[in-house]
């Protein structure tokens, strides 16, 4: 018989604010040991604000975050060196590559094997320690240096690796070895990965769950499609948002114009065929991209509408009948009802 | 203008015939200086990194009183620190009046400022992604002020020695305090304010180019520590 496995973070009703605006409200959220999740979504939505705190970097303005079953905070000796966040732009000491990666273990006081680890972390990545090691940290490219900051997190083999953007500015072969490295720390030793990332193919090809974030909230991807404003008030009592192109966003009266509304992403529908109203609003876009859903077979459809991307999730027969591809012109067609507001209390 | 070349002349004979109150004024300054330095730093890089790291209400108006500190009057720190440790004054028990101790006391308060506010320049210009980086991997509250200070060395070690400069030639607090007594608190800049007012230029030529030289050897030093580190 085997229990399942109890959450290694749990979140209860979490909310950061940073001068008094809040940034960030998640009201309860799990995440099991070992698992691999993706953030996306636009940038200020609080991807790295929820990687922060997740690291214990800071506390939260209210809530708490449970780690392994009990509430843990910054500096707690319990979580140090057991849960290690790569930053967006990870910043090398002024040392050599070696003891920028040694310098975690040193912090513990763990001198046994502390070379070899170091090496094994260098090996990892992709940088040959004979050739790497006594090299200073400001004799790498951008792309090594992001691997030398993620060998110093993988050197205290940590329980969870979190991830900023760690491919964002880095060359493909870079990409490729992170990504290669942080799923073999996976293997190894459990390791739960939480990946913040604009890179669709990491996030869908590497991912067991991925989460959006969109102003602060988080909703479960593929479900919903966002639709930001600001919205102005039309002549047929609903709210607009004009779009570059001279095509209108159309949605119901709301209560507040700054606020992203959604649409269930299955109520908006996607096609190559011409459409006529019927009391949907119906748009002109153009496929940007098409990202596969390793674990579902489904396929995340990136649309540009007017200077708006906008996302949905098609069932793979779907797909196929439609014979998409990126670069073709498309409707996106929704009716206005199945718009709905999020919550911002 | 005879006697300034005359003055230089017999400055130079002084050093090198090792001139006994010549070195003793010497003496007294170094050793005084470097207890002063010691305490400043031992007190003044926490307060910088504390000052600079955190961000807290009515910050500004710290760094302000501090930067006004900056350009305390010697006489002023002379004042206070006599008016402290004179005998009839709240420390007069210790006996610090007309002792080095005494004006390694008010030197202290004089480099303190200086340390402060340039470490918290330092420490704030850093970064910001030092600390998420430091603590990420493991710090603690100790290991990430250490850290933090390693890695602005060279902000601390320019605090340091600005610092420096002001005690080492400061004279105020070492004639008021001190007293500018010979073999005892004469320090090399009392030394040459009392030899010039004798119209004896030669011990005070001797011990500006000993100053000189001390600040000449410092900056070398740092200078060499900068670039090994790269």
């Amino acid at each position: 018989m085997t229990l399942p496995a109890s959450p290694i973070f749990r979140i209860e009703a979490l909310e950061q604010r940073y001068a008094g605006r809040r940034v960030l409200h998640v009201p309860s959220l799990e995440i099991a040991p070992g698992a691999i999740v993706g953030l996306m979504g636009p940038n200020g939505s609080g991807k790295s604000t929820l990687l922060r705190l997740l690291g214990f970097i800071e506390a939260p303005s209210r809530g708490r975050i449970l780690f392994k079953g009990s509430p843990a905070g910054p500096f707690d000796a319990r979580i140090r060196s057991r849960v290690t966040l790569l930053p967006q732009d990870p910043y090398l000491m002024n040392r050599s590559v070696f003891d920028n990666v040694a310098y975690g273990l040193k912090l513990r006081g763990q001198r046994s094997d502390a070379a070899g680890r170091v090496h094994r972390a260098l090996a990892a990545v992709g940088l040959a320690p004979a050739r790497f090691a006594r090299r200073p940290w400001y004799a790498l490219s951008g792309g090594e240096a992001q691997r030398v900051a993620l060998a110093a997190r993988l050197a205290l083999e940590p329980e969870v690796l979190l991830m900023d953007e760690p491919t964002a500015s880095v060359d493909a072969e870079s990409a490729e070895r992170i990504r290669q490295a942080a799923l073999a720390a996976r293997d190894h030793w459990g390791t739960t990965l939480i990946v913040a990332s604009h890179d669709w193919s990491w996030l869908f090809e590497v991912c067991d769950i991925v989460w959006h974030l969109y102003a602060g909230t988080v909703f479960p991807t593929g479900t919903r499609t966002f639709l930001p404003g600001p919205w102005i008030p039309g002549p047929d009592h609903r709210w607009h948002r004009p779009l570059a192109d001279g095509q209108h966003l159309v949605v119901p009266a709301g209560t507040d114009p700054s606020a992203p509304a959604y649409i269930e992403s299955h109520r908006l529908r996607l096609t190559r065929q011409p459409v006529t109203g019927q009391g949907r609003v119906v748009l002109k876009g153009t496929v940007l991209r098409l990202a596969l859903i390793r674990r579902t077979g489904q396929v995340v459809v990136t649309a540009a509408v007017g200077e708006l991307a906008l996302t949905a999730v098609l069932e793979p027969e779907v797909l196929r009948k439609e014979g998409m591809a990126p670069g073709d012109a498309i409707s996106v067609a929704y009716p206005p009802e199945a718009v709905a507001w999020i919550d911002a209390t | 203008m005879d006697y300034i070349l005359e003055g230089i002349l017999q400055a130079v004979a002084l050093l090198a015939s090792g001139n006994a109150e010549t070195l003793s004024a010497v003496a007294a300054t170094l050793k005084v200086s470097s207890v002063s330095m010691a305490a400043s730093l031992v007190i003044g890089l926490p307060l910088g990194f504390w000052l600079g790291y955190h961000r807290f209400p009515g910050k500004r108006a710290v760094r302000t009183v501090v930067d006004t500190l900056l350009s305390l009057p010697t006489v002023l720190v002379g004042l206070i620190v006599y008016a402290l440790i004179s005998q009839r004054g709240p420390l007069g028990e210790m006996g610090l009046l007309f002792t080095l101790p005494g004006i390694a006391l008010g030197q202290a308060i004089l480099a303190i400022p200086v340390v402060v506010a340039l470490t918290a320049t330092a420490v704030e210009s850093m970064d910001r992604q030092l600390s998420v980086t430091l603590r990420s991997l493991g710090a603690d509250r100790r290991q990430l002020l250490l850290s933090t200070l390693w890695e602005t060395r060279f902000g601390i070690l320019a605090a340091a020695v600005t610092a420096y400069g002001r005690v080492m030639t400061e004279v105020g607090i070492s004639m008021m305090v001190g007293g500018n007594i010979k073999w005892h608190t004469r320090t090399m800049t009392t030394a040459i304010a009392l030899e010039t007012n004798k119209g004896m230029f030669a011990m005070g030529v001797a011990l500006g180019l000993v100053l000189l030289a001390i600040a000449f050897a410092v900056n070398i030093s740092v200078s060499f520590l900068r670039r090994r580190a790269r």
